[in-house]
């Protein structure tokens, strides 16, 4: 992959090529905040199968995929629609046994990261100690001795994923990513470090002078990013802090209508199946009006 | 002269029995899904806790947001912060113990305080797959003060024993914690129906006070073990007429604590 200073800037279509059947990717998302979530459309449309998903909160996104055949295995902290909800589709394979769910407390899932974007056999923590999900995982986690103190402590084997998928505010054709506040949640700090490839779809394809100015918003550095694609709206219906909020009345129609596998696949259909583009995509969502409403944090 | 509200809801009498238990010097965090720790958190730094640090949405440092409106991690949340708190500085805190309280709330609450939110039944084909242990997987584990509240005070929720130990409470009760290395742990219990806390020697939930209405015989039958009785069950202190002006006017006219209510609410 290219990752030195060359023009990464490439189609959702191309990005998504880059994303192998069985690959482990680590797809950023917050609950009902910054999650690239038109390459996840795209994924799907492209019907990617045996993909291994890591995310720390489990959203709507991973919900889709699932949904639409895509996953084999979860490895997050939560998977749900926050204030919406369950993530039904995720608990009804879970329960069919179609999915496995890997399950971590969050600082022993960022641990793994963090191993993984240093390079070393594994971190440590105290996190999880007295709960079941140690004994959940001996191939990652195992409690060991401090050697200096004796103490025990629980050891996250490092986590490498293939690909990293995210979306942010802006970015240069060499891939110099910025983000509007800079990187607050876990995902967007670990998973470029620690994955072997980085896609980033952002709002804004901007001049690398621009950059230049403004470099304290530089959050993911050119060398480490191997595509950039421009996506206006591109966490939709997640918000993407401070340009739009999510989109309420979607998470509402896909909270009721994932309660059912009929339900789900309808609104697949509708929603991801059926628009071309993501330009239609945005049109068949409510189109300008509902832009205007997200926009307003209303 | 302090004037005691005389009509209110459950609602409002947990969030302001939660507000009552943090104190000026205290450090709390929220987590996800938490409308009522943050009405009450909101409530006792606009009351007897000014000094309360909060980190709101886990992100926030000392917010003022405006009233509660989108989910409890959301950036609307972090209004008016002295500072956007990476999430990798708030677990080196959090680890350190600079961070202390925490609040969390489960399917499954057994006698030890221990809770569930990953599966009811066995872990790789589940009967119910639930969320998932999220923060509470690192919370019971680093030594947090918790306050664990519910909306579905049922012998469903409180459970002899739950089925997957998804936050680590007093594990098997006694001395069983300490003996692991872990320190502080389950505080209160905050219900629809009462207040319970922990017998000091035994860790085993112990009846603290009932809700108006309520009688001990009615909890009893509402959970799915034997609690501790004592001798002397007091009532929930009511609100104050000014804590009930300031929840439902100032901190949360939407009534989005009310959403802990829903008849699912007891699975996300």
């Amino acid at each position: 992959m290219a990752t030195g200073k060359a023009n990464k800037i490439v189609t959702l279509a191309e990005a998504a090529a880059l994303v192998r059947d069985g690959d482990v990717i680590a797809l950023q998302g917050m609950g009902t905040q910054m999650s690239p979530l038109a390459l996840v459309r795209e994924l799907i449309r492209a019907r990617k199968r045996d993909l291994t998903i890591v995310m720390i909160v489990g959203g709507i996104g991973l919900d889709w995929l699932i949904a639409a055949g895509c996953v084999r295995r979860v490895i997050a902290i939560i998977v749900n629609l926050d204030e919406f909800g369950m993530a039904y589709a995720f608990r009804r394979a879970v329960e069919a046994g179609e999915v496995f769910m890997e399950e971590y407390s969050e600082h022993q899932l960022f641990s793994r990261l963090l191993a993984g974007a240093y390079g070393l056999p594994f971190m440590v923590t105290r996190s999880g100690l007295g709960t079941d999900l140690l004994a959940l995982h001996p191939d990652t986690t195992q409690v060991i001795r401090c050697p200096f103190t004796g103490q025990e402590v629980v050891a996250c084997r490092a986590l490498v994923p293939d690909v990293a998928i995210l979306h942010a505010h802006r970015a240069d054709r060499y891939g110099n990513v910025q983000f509007f506040p800079k990187p607050i949640w876990l995902d967007a700090d670990v998973f470029p470090r620690a994955a072997k490839k980085v896609i980033v779809t952002v709002e804004e394809i901007v001049e690398d002078e621009e950059i230049r100015r403004t470099p304290i918003h530089t959050g993911i550095p050119y060398f480490k990013v191997d595509a950039v694609v421009e996506v206006p709206y591109g966490a939709h219906p997640c918000s993407l802090y401070p340009v739009y909020a999510f989109d309420r009345a979607f998470f509402q129609e896909y909270a009721a209508a994932s309660r059912t596998a009929e339900g789900t696949r309808a609104f697949l259909e509708t929603y991801i199946y059926g628009p071309a583009s993501h330009e239609e995509y945005l049109q068949r969502v409510g189109g300008a009006e509902m832009l205007l409403r997200i926009r307003k944090w209303e | 002269m302090v004037e005691i509200a005389r009509e209110y809801t459950v609602d409002e009498l947990m969030v302001v029995t939660l507000a009552r238990q943090f104190t000026n010097e205290d450090i709390v965090l929220n987590g996800t899904v938490s409308f009522i720790p943050v009405a009450a958190i909101m409530l006792a730094r606009a009351t007897h806790a000014p000094g309360l640090t909060w980190v709101a949405g886990a992100v926030g440092v000392d917010a003022q947001p405006e009233p509660l409106s989108g989910n409890t991690l959301d950036p609307t949340m972090w209004t008016r912060c002295v500072m956007y708190l990476p999430q990798e500085h708030m677990w080196s805190y959090v680890h350190r113990g600079v961070l202390e309280t925490f609040c969390i709330r489960g399917a499954q609450i057994d006698k030890y305080g221990n809770v569930n939110n990953t599966v009811i039944g066995d872990y790789a084909r589940p009967k119910v797959r639930l969320p998932g242990s999220a923060g509470m997987g690192d919370m019971g584990s680093l030594d947090k003060r918790i306050f664990i509240w519910t909306t579905t005070h049922t012998p469903r929720t409180f459970v002899e024993r739950v089925d997957f130990r998804s936050c680590a409470g007093y594990l098997d009760g006694g001395d069983s914690r300490e003996r692991l290395g872990l320190k502080n742990g389950p505080q209160l219990v905050i219900t629809n129906l009462c207040v319970m806390d922990f017998e000091p020697e035994s860790k085993h939930m112990r009846l603290k006070s009932l809700h108006p209405g309520v009688t001990v015989e009615d909890v009893q039958a509402q959970t799915g073990f034997r609690l501790i009785i004592p001798s002397e069950v007091s009532q929930t202190e009511p609100p104050t007429v000014e804590e009930l002006r300031l929840l439902r006017e100032v901190i949360d006219p939407r009534g989005m604590r009310k959403l802990e209510f829903r008849s699912t609410a007891a699975r996300t």
